[in-house]
């Protein structure tokens, strides 16, 4: 095992890592921005080494500079965390090059996984099923027709062109598709001026089913479940879940199969994730995401699993050690994440300096934060502060302990996304399961879900009226010196006359 | 004295009447009994109605413009005195539509696309203001004159700021 690591992230993600390498004995290396100076992960590491520059394009995004830090600090391998440099190929092959461990799958795997085209080409050949279609357009509607026989109904007509929902046609039926075909072509002219349109499988209400994998360097490789992230707004996440309502035990042992033979055609090692699209009963590969996920903690929480640990183990070239049969699932596990954005008003960013931090406690409940009274939050970094996961023995427990624990969070200085998810966990539909990747953007945000608003209203009255009497009864500068001057004199003639030397100063 | 408090965009009033000593509070016409204790001085408010149900509040910002949060919920305030009522109606309506065009997202002005004096159509565009890596433009929402612009190329603009001042055109 290693002896000294370096993180190559920021906020909470850095945190994660830090808190499993630390609890295993190794030394820990956070860098950071000068944006980021005073950032807990700065203060939780061992070491720290400064990067310089404001922006993540000066900094956390510099290989160079992480590489530096790396030799300068003598960490032996790096962790990149998510995003930044986590699915950079040439600078996983950088790392290797300079003689460290990158705690991560191998380059090829990232590279081939990060080009859609060649993923999909990749995972067909291994046997992976993709969203059923054709490549090529299809050329009038007697085409279209024959393809939709051999696709399967209800499908999709695009324009080859096309983008932003315009020349797509949803057909149900081959009756349908003269028209379908007409308009659809007619609309990707005016449009974008081209007019070939292609087809592939429409699939109805569906689910962000993703899986988690684990590989280590010996070819052994175990899924750890899956988790279902279909809360979800322009693919932003918002509310992630172990286990999903949909999956019983015989997908969950097929979908991992597939995600299995996915990591293998790939050569995988370490923690990754395998994103399906789920509609009844049927699922297709997305991508794969060759790195630990934001909510990776729910399968955390559901297996007993620290997938960190798992990830330096690997790195370090320790077999897993164990099989399939090993992994269980116990209860359920639910994350919301915690951004800066103004949910109301169409998740617009917030930015300001967080004042009050109160954070939710009790049995089950976990926190993954960067939060601190005083930090600001600016536009030039992710959003996302903090995730709260609770963990409870069934999902509608679970979902009365998210909806406490959101309750009992505060955070002030920004506006956070939790109200949204606390709308989300108190509709009806979304205790009973019942919900698709379109709920979130169809659920009406901007209307108030709070039931206070008198006593709000009330209160805002009285604050105010405080405030104004505070500046009312405050001294002035004067007033203040002179009262502490005379305080001060009286302090000294208290303890001479006791017999102890005068306190003086600051005392 | 009594306040004129929107929440979450609806009316309500709130009448505070101190008698000896005492704070009385009355919402929408009718009396609340509320007990109010300020636990800290960052905006933590313990609030305890009627037969004793009590609610941790969280409230922040400044004399006209504060954000509640009540059990994870949150409420958008805005407050004003019969004065400043007064005060914003006659504002209203010297201006008559015309007024302040206001940032809604924190930003990064690209360019500005008109200069002070400007004569502008309903839905011209004003500027170009970036914001989560997208370009949106920021148009006039009624035809008028551009009094002042209060925004440079290149400045960061925060959610709320205004940016341009118009002064609507007369009805014809």
């Amino acid at each position: 095992m290693f002896d000294r690591i370096l993180v190559a992230n920021r906020g909470e993600i850095a945190l994660r890592i830090l808190r499993t390498a630390r609890e295993m004995g190794i030394e820990t290396v956070a860098v950071y921005s000068d944006f980021d100076q005073r950032a807990l992960h700065v203060r939780m590491a061992h070491q720290a080494i400064a990067l310089g520059g404001e922006l993540p394009s000066e900094s956390y995004l510099v290989g160079e500079k992480i590489l530096d830090a790396a030799k300068r600090s003598g960490a032996q391998a790096i962790h990149p965390g998510y995003g930044f440099l986590a699915e950079n190929a040439a600078f996983a092959q950088a790392v290797m090059d300079a003689g460290l461990a990158w705690i991560g799958p191998p380059p090829n795997a990232i590279e081939v996984m990060g080009d859609k085209i060649i993923s999909r080409r990749a995972m067909k050949d291994a046997g992976v099923p993709l969203v059923p279609g054709l490549t090529d357009a299809v050329d009038d509607v007697a085409e279209a027709i024959a393809a939709a026989e051999e696709i399967g109904y209800p499908v999709a007509i695009k324009a080859a062109a096309g983008g932003g929902g315009k020349g797509i046609r949803i057909v149900r039926d081959p009756a349908e598709m003269d028209t379908a075909f007409r308009t659809a072509s007619g609309e990707a002219v005016s449009a974008f001026g081209d007019g070939r349109l292609y087809i592939e499988r429409y699939l109805d209400q569906p689910r962000h089913i993703e899986i988690q994998v684990l590989f280590d360097a010996h070819g052994d490789a175990v899924h750890l479940g899956e988790r279902e992230c279909s809360i979800q707004r322009r693919h932003q996440k918002l509310i992630e879940e172990c286990p999903s309502v949909v999956i019983d035990e015989e997908m969950r042992e097929k979908m991992g199969e597939v995600a299995l033979q996915a990591g293998h055609a790939v050569k995988y090692e370490g923690a990754g994730t395998v994103e399906f699209l789920w509609s009844g009963g049927e699922f297709f590969f997305l991508e794969m995401n060759t790195r630990l996920q934001v909510e990776h903690p729910v399968t955390e929480m559901v297996t007993g699993i620290d997938l960190v640990r798992e990830q330096l183990r690997v790195a370090s070239g320790e077999p897993l050690g164990y099989g399939q049969d090993a992994i269980e699932m116990r209860g359920h596990s639910i994350e919301v994440r915690i951004n800066a954005e103004d949910t109301a008003a169409g998740f617009v960013p917030s930015v300001g300096t967080v004042k009050n931090l109160r954070f939710p406690g009790g049995a089950g409940v976990r926190i993954d934060s960067c939060l601190y009274r005083g930090m600001e939050v600016g536009l030039a970094y992710d959003p996302m502060l903090a995730k709260v996961i609770v963990h409870a023995h069934d999902r509608d427990t679970a979902i009365r302990r998210m909806r406490r624990v959101l309750e009992e969070l505060n955070v002030s200085g920004v506006r956070i996304s939790a109200p949204a998810a606390l709308a989300v966990l108190e509709e009806s539909a979304f205790q009973e399961g019942d919900f698709d990747t379109h709920f979130l953007e169809a659920l009406d945000l901007s209307k108030p879900h709070g039931n206070e608003e008198q006593l709000a209203a009330a209160v805002a009255a009285i604050y105010r009226r405080h405030r104004a009497a505070d500046r009312a009864l405050a001294v002035s500068g004067a007033a203040r010196k002179g009262w502490r001057e005379r305080s001060r004199a009286m302090t000294s003639a208290y303890s001479q006359a006791a017999g102890r030397p005068s306190a003086g100063g600051d005392a | 004295m009594k306040y004129f408090v929107k929440v979450n965009g609806h009316d309500h009033e709130v009448v505070l009447t101190e008698r000896l000593g005492e704070l009385l509070v009355e919402v929408d016409g009718e009396p609340m009994d509320i007990v109010y204790e300020e636990v800290d001085s960052l905006g933590q408010v313990l609030a305890i109605t009627g037969e004793g149900a009590a609610f941790g509040v969280s409230i922040e910002g400044d004399s006209q413009r504060a954000g509640i949060t009540i059990a994870g919920h949150f409420y958008d305030i805005e407050i004003e005195d019969e004065r400043e009522r007064a005060a914003h109606a006659a504002a209203r309506a010297a201006g008559a539509g015309g007024g302040s065009v206001k940032s809604v997202m924190p930003g990064v002005v690209v360019s500005l696309l008109v200069a002070e004096g400007d004569e502008v159509e309903e839905g011209q565009p004003l500027l170009v203001l970036e914001a989560m890596k997208m370009q949106n433009e920021i148009v006039a929402p009624v035809a008028g004159a551009v009094v002042r612009i209060h925004a440079s190329e290149g400045e960061a603009v925060s959610a709320g700021a205004k940016l341009v001042d118009l002064k609507a055109a007369e009805e014809a």
